[in-house]
């Protein structure tokens, strides 16, 4: 015991400078009341207190089997308890003798929890006998230590040496299953016991460095403080007992109390470092003090004769095995025998501890291992509901507890959304509900006469009418009225072959009673045709569809919204003697100049229908244009293969005598290139002709000419021939009496040319397609595809941006240049081939003609706004040509500022619209 | 009570209701008793006419009574067809008592005569006796009321669209012709020699002339012609007698000779070109002193000072005007456009183009219409339908009279004697119709004084 003292006294010694150590006197008991506040002190004092009790106790403990008599006596039924007692009593010398060979520092705290571990267990084995054993307490104080400590090491000994216990103590083999359960509650105790062993080897081998003599009094002042812990619900109790018996003394019930506050105080400051667990913690350094061999299965050291090395590196030799004889004289000698253990690290035997054992214990009893822990202590219910003043953390709020929370606000609207939607019921809702279920409910049997019958399969079922009710005819009995007489009869009779006639459809009869009513015959077959009635007539309101055929026709604008337009024929213009083929208003809007197959070119008045000059062509005029420029009277005919620049001589006659003589001067020196020649030489007339027919300028084609159009500023023109593959399209200048012949290569079989009306721009259609070439560049700058076989003829809007465009196969192709290659609108308005179309240079019209004897005016609309697509409405269907071999409408023209039309055609007539 | 009738009757009421109709006139002689009578509904003017001749015929107690031939102005229009029909067509209802005016019909003018020309005769003027015209074949013929051609006078280079006399005072006359030539020439007449002198050949224009009308103080003249010019002459006689020297008269000479002759005949230059109309002046007609109404192809016709020389008013009508007449007597204007319609203008209303009313019976254009100068109601039409016809304002459906006769379009009427209605056309011919109505106490003498 001595250095093991020393080395606690020389720890306690930090605390407790000025007291020795070690187990002095009994008196010193007194000094307990004595003491005050200090609480070295006080440990001190306990110190003392607890070898004088570790003395008494083993003096005490032989007598025990006294005690445990009495105790016994007071609860006989309980085993365990009698058992413990049994042990105690042959345990008791060995601990007596242990008190003193053992170290004293685990004595030591352990003294002072005597009693209350005495409390505790007495709770966990009898709680019913507390109170008596509390009353025993006093004067059985330290027995019932004893008591404890028995049961402890007795499980121990169990553990470590089975037969040693099952043989030694024949009531232990009595006692019961419980130890073995125990047991193995206990096996995951044992290391911890081991250590602690370890320590107490560590003690008594003096393998002391400061450091670890530091270490190891920190441990015991832990274990002490969880000793004070104890004594504080110890004392508790003590104090109560004390109270209840009046023994104590005012003092040691001033100590009892201020050791209370001590200890809770201690353990608040515990708590949360977890200060205890810490210093286990620490213990593994100590761990293998001597044996270096490190955390291995000492069993690799079986074979050998050592068990590791020391620091020094010197074998540890296996201490000498005890034989059975050894052990058991120890057993009997060495009161501690109980609480060996052998150590594996040293093969020592350990005694263990009281706190071991104590260990032992409350893990054997389904206790708290740590004895200290209060798990009655106190609830503090921090996280109340009640608002504090300071935060309980010191972490600021998260961000979530002041932001309202999204998964909680879709929950809320899904719940409002099947609310609304009357999925989710309100509470309310459902307890009316269910107040209406219980209610007493009707159910229509049959459904209401007036409301609509819902059926599956017919939707609008119109209900199959009712049968009339029975009148008095039917009665089995009727009145006398209702009988037939004979002439009834004869008349039913008579109605046989029309039964539908008949008032009614059976002969009233008359039955003395109910009874003599024979069975209908014919309820089967009514029934029958009832049925059949319901159920293949289904008699649905059938809902149509009403659409008008207007309603399918596109939106246009009322035709009498875009007046003026021609409508009615208002001239005719009669004198040619066969086809009138073209046609072309004077550009002042006076005259206008048709081409005959009667080979002349007549020059009419519009106003009056006067023919004012006929002019004899030589030939079929195909063509004729007048010359836009209004400072010069001519016009251009194209009569079989001569293109004629004629003097119409209508007008300003200035103009006609200015024209005249320009014609009269041509340019001299005029050498027109050979290739040129061959297609077309420009001469003079005759006199003659000059004076009567007005003719100017002859210009003889190498082909028959189709077509002759003029440009916009009235000095060029160009000549169609058809065959005259690539040299089918002449430009010609007048000014200077020139030619050219614009493409090297034939495109195709050209139908006809145009000017554009403001750019340098010419169209040229061949028989598919039409393609506009840049005069100045020389270049081609689209080509239109019109997707139809053959076209007749064309016409440019006067704003230069619409192209239309007359088809043999009967449509009319509008086109808008800037907007695609392709038309922008086909009309198919014609039931033959188009002739001809045209546009007028001041309203919005375009008149197209066709074989089928009609002329149609339409609305052609061109909007400044470029987002705005032409709107193009036909409006108007003149039909007053006549039909002449298979021929119709030649050609149409509009008047330049009249929203007037002309048409000519076949029947020789010219005709005016307005 | 009338209601209950109707009420009972109402099946059969075509034919039997009854209205109730009141009588009364503007001409006392012959003013019937202020009574209501109660006429069948299906009754027309014929019925309504011997209805009144019967009262009259009583009330004069005379035995050699004449019947006179009435017309029955019902809600200020004339009745044409039987009471009910028109009234339904008016939207009167038949219940109340109607008032029913009634006038001494417009006698029926019956055709006179029957003038043939080598070509289409495009203008036409009349005084005293005298009938002036102008024709396709270049040239102007002056003849008697009595179809009787006077004088043949070839002299323009085109067809002479328009003739005017200036004067005539029976044995000095003068007149002047316009022509597609781009002349108007302005030719002195002496009756009793018979010879006839282009004064003056007045150029100017730059394209054909169409029409033109003399001044009120016959001093100036004024045309107008597709060059959409209004050029106002002088139409004084005798200023420049002494520089042309022709003395024609000639007819042996050929037209183209007399042309040059003319030519070099005293040439004169507008007083005033007026410059407004944007396409060809289709007529004009002096109305005033100094207002000159024109009539255009640009659908305007156009009211113009003729002293300061500037546009006074416009109206805008949405055809092309053919011809227009004013009559001092209504103040309006009626109009002959590229349609079928004669159209009425109050050229006093100033904002924009009110038609007071609409005259359609024709079948084609009307290409000339005249009022006749003593009655304010009345005023004829002549039509590319071949037809002249005489129309009351007050019966815009139906003309008083269709004037048959022409065989084909008529270009030009004129009506500036009461007595006569002519109409040139394009058969060559012009035909004179008599009317024989006469005219009224105060209205009569100014327009015979004209």
């Amino acid at each position: 015991m001595g250095p093991v003292s020393n080395v606690a006294s020389g720890s306690k010694r930090k605390l407790i400078p000025t007291k020795p150590s070690g187990k002095d006197s009994k008196g010193s008991e007194s000094n307990k009341d004595i003491k005050v506040d200090n609480n070295e002190e006080e440990l001190q004092e306990e110190l003392l207190a607890n070898i004088i009790n570790d003395s008494d106790t083993s003096d005490e403990e032989f007598n025990g089997s006294e005690y445990l008599d009495d105790s016994d006596e007071e609860d006989d039924d309980n085993d365990v308890d009698s058992n413990n007692v049994e042990d105690e009593s042959e345990e008791d010398a060995d601990n007596d003798n242990k008190s003193k060979s053992t170290s004293a520092s685990p004595k030591t705290g352990k003294s002072q929890q005597k009693p209350s571990k005495s409390s505790v267990l007495r709770k966990s084995i009898g709680s019913e006998d507390i109170s008596d054993i509390d009353t025993e307490e006093e004067d059985e104080f330290d027995e019932e230590e004893e008591d404890e400590e028995e049961e402890h090491s007795e499980d121990d000994s169990g553990l470590e040496n089975d037969e040693e216990s099952k043989s030694e103590n024949d009531e232990e083999n009595k006692s019961d299953s419980k130890e073995s359960s125990k047991k193995e509650k206990t096996s995951k105790t044992e290391k911890q016991i081991e250590k602690n062993a370890k320590k107490l080897d560590n003690i008594k081998l003096d393998s002391l460095s400061k450091s670890k003599q530091k270490k190891l009094s920190k441990q015991k002042e832990n274990k002490k403080e969880q000793t004070d812990e104890e004594d504080k619900t110890s004392t508790a109790k003590k104090s109560d007992t004390e109270n209840e018996k009046g023994h104590g003394d005012n003092k040691s019930e001033k100590k009892v109390s201020k050791k209370e506050s001590k200890g809770k105080k201690k353990y608040e400051t515990i708590f949360p470092g977890n200060g205890e667990y810490q210093n286990e913690t620490d213990t593994s350094d100590e761990e293998d003090i001597r044996n270096t061999v490190g955390n291995i299965p000492m069993n690799w050291y079986d074979d050998l004769p050592h068990l590791g090395y020391d620091w020094s590196g010197k074998k540890i030799l296996k201490p000498e095995q005890s034989d059975q004889l050894d052990d058991f004289l120890s057993k009997m000698e060495n009161p501690d025998f109980w609480r060996s253990v052998k150590d594996p690290q040293t093969g020592q035997n350990v005694r263990l501890s009281d706190a071991d054992i104590k260990l032992i214990k409350n893990i054997r009893n389904n206790k708290y291992p740590d004895a200290e822990y209060n798990e009655y202590a106190p609830w503090v219910d921090w996280f109340s509901s009640e608002v504090m003043k300071m935060p309980l953390n010191r972490a600021p709020d998260h961000k979530r507890s002041f932001i309202p929370s999204k998964s909680e606000a879709a929950l809320v609207s899904k719940f409002v959304y099947s609310l609304k939607m009357g999925r989710m019921k309100s509470t309310s809702w459902m307890r009316r509900h269910r107040k209406d279920l219980s209610k007493k409910r009707f159910f229509m049997l049959w459904p209401s006469d007036t409301d609509a019958e819902e059926m599956r399969r017919v939707h609008n079922h119109i209900p199959a009418p009712k049968r009339f009710l029975p009148g008095h005819a039917e009665s089995y009995n009727p009145p006398g009225e209702y009988l037939f007489n004979e002439r009834e009869i004869k008349e039913w009779e008579e109605l046989k072959g029309q039964v539908w006639n008949r008032k009614l459809h059976f002969i009233p009869q008359k039955y003395n009673s109910l009874r003599e009513v024979p069975a209908y015959k014919n309820y089967m077959k009514e029934r029958f045709t009832r049925c059949l009635d319901l159920y293949m007539c289904p008699r649905a309101r059938v809902m149509k569809v009403k659409i008008e055929a207007e309603d399918l026709l596109p939106k246009l604008p009322d035709p009498r919204d875009l007046q003026p337009f021609p409508t009615t024929l208002a001239l005719e213009y009669l004198g040619h003697t066969n086809f009138v083929r073209c046609i072309c208003v004077e550009p002042q809007g006076q005259f206008l100049a048709s081409g005959s197959d009667d080979l002349t070119v007549k020059v009419w008045e519009i106003a009056t229908g006067r023919c004012v000059r006929t002019i004899p062509a030589g030939g079929v005029v195909r063509s004729i244009a007048w010359c836009p420029n209004t400072a010069l009277s001519l016009m251009a005919v194209a009569a079989d293969r001569k293109l004629l620049i004629v003097n119409p001589r209508v007008g300003d006659i200035l103009i006609q005598t200015k024209t005249d003589d320009l014609m009269s001067e041509p340019p001299e020196g005029v050498v027109l290139p050979d290739k040129v020649k061959a297609v077309v030489n420009w001469e003079v007339p005759e006199v003659e002709l000059w004076d009567a027919d007005g003719l100017r300028i002859v210009l003889n084609h190498f082909k028959e000419l189709r077509q002759v159009t003029w440009h916009g500023r009235g000095d060029y023109f160009a000549s169609v021939m058809p065959e005259g593959a690539n040299r089918s399209v002449l430009i010609h200048q007048l000014s200077t009496r020139k030619s050219q012949i614009p493409f090297g290569k034939a495109k195709g079989l050209i139908q006809c040319v145009l000017f554009h009306p403001v750019r340098p721009l010419f169209f040229v259609a061949t028989q598919m397609n039409i393609r506009i070439y840049d005069l100045v560049k020389q270049e081609i700058v689209k080509k239109l595809f019109t997707h139809s076989k053959w076209i007749s003829s064309m016409s440019v809007h006067p704003g230069g941006d619409n192209l239309l465009v007359g088809t043999f196969d009967r449509k009319v192709l509008w086109f808008d240049l800037d907007l695609s290659v392709n038309p922008y609108k086909v009309l198919k308005l014609h039931g033959s081939a188009v002739r001809s179309v045209a546009y007028h240079k001041r309203y919005p019209l375009f008149a197209t003609c066709s074989d089928d004897l009609s002329v149609i005016i339409s609305h052609g609309m061109i909007y400044s706004d470029l987002l705005q697509n032409p709107l193009v409405v036909p409006l108007k269907l003149l039909r007053h040509h006549r039909m002449k071999k298979d021929y119709g409408v030649f050609d149409v023209a509009f008047h330049p500022s009249q929203p007037w039309v002309f048409s000519c055609g076949a029947d020789n007539r010219i005709l005016l619209y307005t | 009570m009338a209601e209950d009738e109707n009420a009972v009757v109402e099946p059969s009421e075509e034919v039997m209701s009854e209205v109730q109709l009141k009588f009364f006139t503007k001409q006392e002689k012959y003013a019937v008793p202020d009574t209501v009578f109660a006429v069948q509904g299906n009754l027309g003017v014929s019925g309504l006419n011997s209805l009144i001749n019967e009262i009259l015929k009583e009330a004069s107690n005379v035995d050699e009574y004449k019947p006179v031939q009435f017309d029955f102005l019902v809600a200020g229009e004339l009745l044409r067809t039987t009471i009910t029909s028109f009234l339904e067509s008016k939207g009167v209802s038949c219940e109340n008592v109607i008032d029913v005016e009634y006038l001494e019909s417009t006698p029926t003018p019956s055709p006179l005569d029957c003038i043939l020309h080598d070509d289409w005769v495009s203008a036409i003027d009349f005084y005293n006796d005298w009938i002036l015209t102008g024709s396709y074949d270049h040239s102007v013929h002056i003849w008697t009321r009595r179809g009787e051609h006077k004088l043949n006078i070839p002299g323009h280079g085109g067809p002479v669209k328009g003739v005017a006399w200036l004067y005539n005072d029976g044995s000095d006359a003068a007149f002047i012709s316009v022509s597609t030539d781009q002349t108007a020439m302005l030719w002195e007449w002496k009756i009793e020699s018979n010879s006839i002198e282009c004064i003056h050949v007045c150029r100017g224009h730059e394209r054909g002339l169409e029409a033109v009308t003399v001044s009120e103080n016959k001093q100036q003249f004024a045309t107008g012609g597709w060059d959409t010019l209004l050029k106002i002459w002088s139409a004084d006689v005798n200023k420049e007698r002494g520089g042309g020297d022709e003395t024609g008269g000639d007819e042996g000479t050929t037209s183209k000779k007399r042309k040059k002759e003319y030519s070099s005949a005293s040439s004169r230059t507008p007083l005033i070109t007026l410059k407004g109309h944007k396409e060809a002046i289709s007529a004009v007609q002096w109305i005033a002193t100094d207002e000159i109404l024109t009539s255009s192809w640009d659908h305007t016709l156009k009211l113009w000072d003729a002293e300061l020389g500037g546009m006074k008013s416009e109206i805008v009508g949405n055809k092309s005007f053919f011809d227009v007449h004013y009559s001092p007597l209504s103040k309006l204007v009626i109009t002959a456009s590229a349609d079928k319609q004669i159209r009425l203008y109050d050229p006093r209303i100033k904002d924009g183009a009110i038609v007071k009313s609409t005259f359609s019976s024709h079948k084609e254009w009307v290409q000339s219409v005249r009022w006749s100068p003593i009655d304010s109601q009345l005023f004829t039409s002549g039509s590319f339908d071949n037809s002249v016809k005489l129309w009351d304002l007050r019966s815009p459906k139906v003309p008083l009279f269709d004037m048959l006769g022409h065989e084909d379009k008529v270009m030009c009427v004129n009506w500036s004697d009461y007595r006569y209605i002519l109409s040139g056309g394009q058969d060559n011919s012009v035909r004179i119709f008599k009317t024989k109505h006469q005219p009224k106490s105060g209205d009569g003498k100014k327009s015979t004084s004209q």
